[in-house]
């Protein structure tokens, strides 16, 4: 791999349940090609995962980014969607605003946040209400 | 709830016990008379078994080459075992599985079996098998 930044944007539609999770397996296996040790891939894969699924159930559209630099694996995800009002009480497990349609999909039960965090070395999440989210989520290579 | 499968590193001297054939998804279909619905590879190795319904739950406990048993049959069942690394999937109950969800698994590569048993049965069943044989207290199964 060069020093040069890799990048790769996929759109993703707000409650398109047929199609969520297509990005972040697109994202782990461009990861897997350009040889990255498989717990890396695993932990960007989740975190990923579990950021799109958020995107497809609560937001309108939205767009996740992979950058790979020498250093780090970044997922940015904007969204334009409800915005999250207190991020503080959406990073604690099991808080949840998800529908019984959305725990149907086997996700909302308020493990997403807090999953990412587990599986990333930095995250960052911005919110404006009724406007969309955005998170920035860092894996180290080393 | 999962359980771990995977063989000690280094099997304290007093086990006596000869190597356990490894367990493997034709094994564990044994074990619990699941139907193949499609599998390429009967000789996988199982690290482990997960049931859970919740896959964000899946997320966090399954480790690479965990057997997921679930009884929701949707194509975030197939994604989830691709992200997560799973060695396949057992839906319980004998449940339905969609067309979409067979044609995600066909391409993902994603082992998937159906077992008419009880949720609770298959995962009783796989726990005896992943960790039966005196296994351990941590989960793993005998040296």
């Amino acid at each position: 791999m060069t020093d040069a930044e890799f990048v790769r944007a996929y759109d993703v539609a707000g409650a398109d349940f047929t199609n969520a999770g297509r990005a972040s397996t697109s994202i782990k296996e461009t990861l897997k090609n350009m040889g990255f040790a498989s717990t890396l891939v695993r932990r960007v894969a989740i975190a990923a995962y579990e950021a799109e699924m958020n995107l497809v159930m609560y937001a309108r559209r939205g767009t996740m980014t992979l950058k790979v630099t020498p250093d780090d694996v970044t997922i940015d995800v904007r969204d334009e969607g409800p915005g999250i009002p207190d991020i503080a009480l959406a990073m604690q497990e099991g808080y949840t605003t998800a529908t019984p349609e959305m725990r149907e999909m086997g996700f909302g039960a308020g493990m997403g946040l807090p999953n990412i965090q587990r599986n990333t070395d930095a995250l960052a999440i911005s919110s404006e209400v009724q406007r969309g989210t955005h998170l920035v989520m860092r894996v180290h290579v080393s | 709830m999962s359980t771990d499968a995977r063989t000690s590193p280094a099997p304290p001297a007093c086990a006596g016990n000869a190597a356990t054939p490894a367990t493997t998804l034709g094994s564990v279909r044994l074990a619990i008379g699941a139907d193949i619905v499609w599998c390429p590879d009967l000789t996988a190795p199982v690290t482990g078994v997960v049931a859970a319904d919740l896959m964000s739950d899946v997320l966090v406990d399954a480790r690479p080459g965990y057997l997921l048993v679930t009884g929701l049959a949707n194509v975030q069942v197939i994604r989830t075992a691709t992200i997560a690394d799973l060695a396949g999937v057992v839906f319980a109950r004998g449940k339905t599985i969609p067309p979409d969800v067979l044609a995600l698994a066909r391409e993902a590569r994603v082992p998937v079996f159906r077992c008419q048993r009880s949720l609770f049965e298959t995962a009783g069943r796989l726990y005896a098998v992943v960790n039966g044989r005196a296994g351990n207290a941590d989960g793993r199964p005998p040296a």
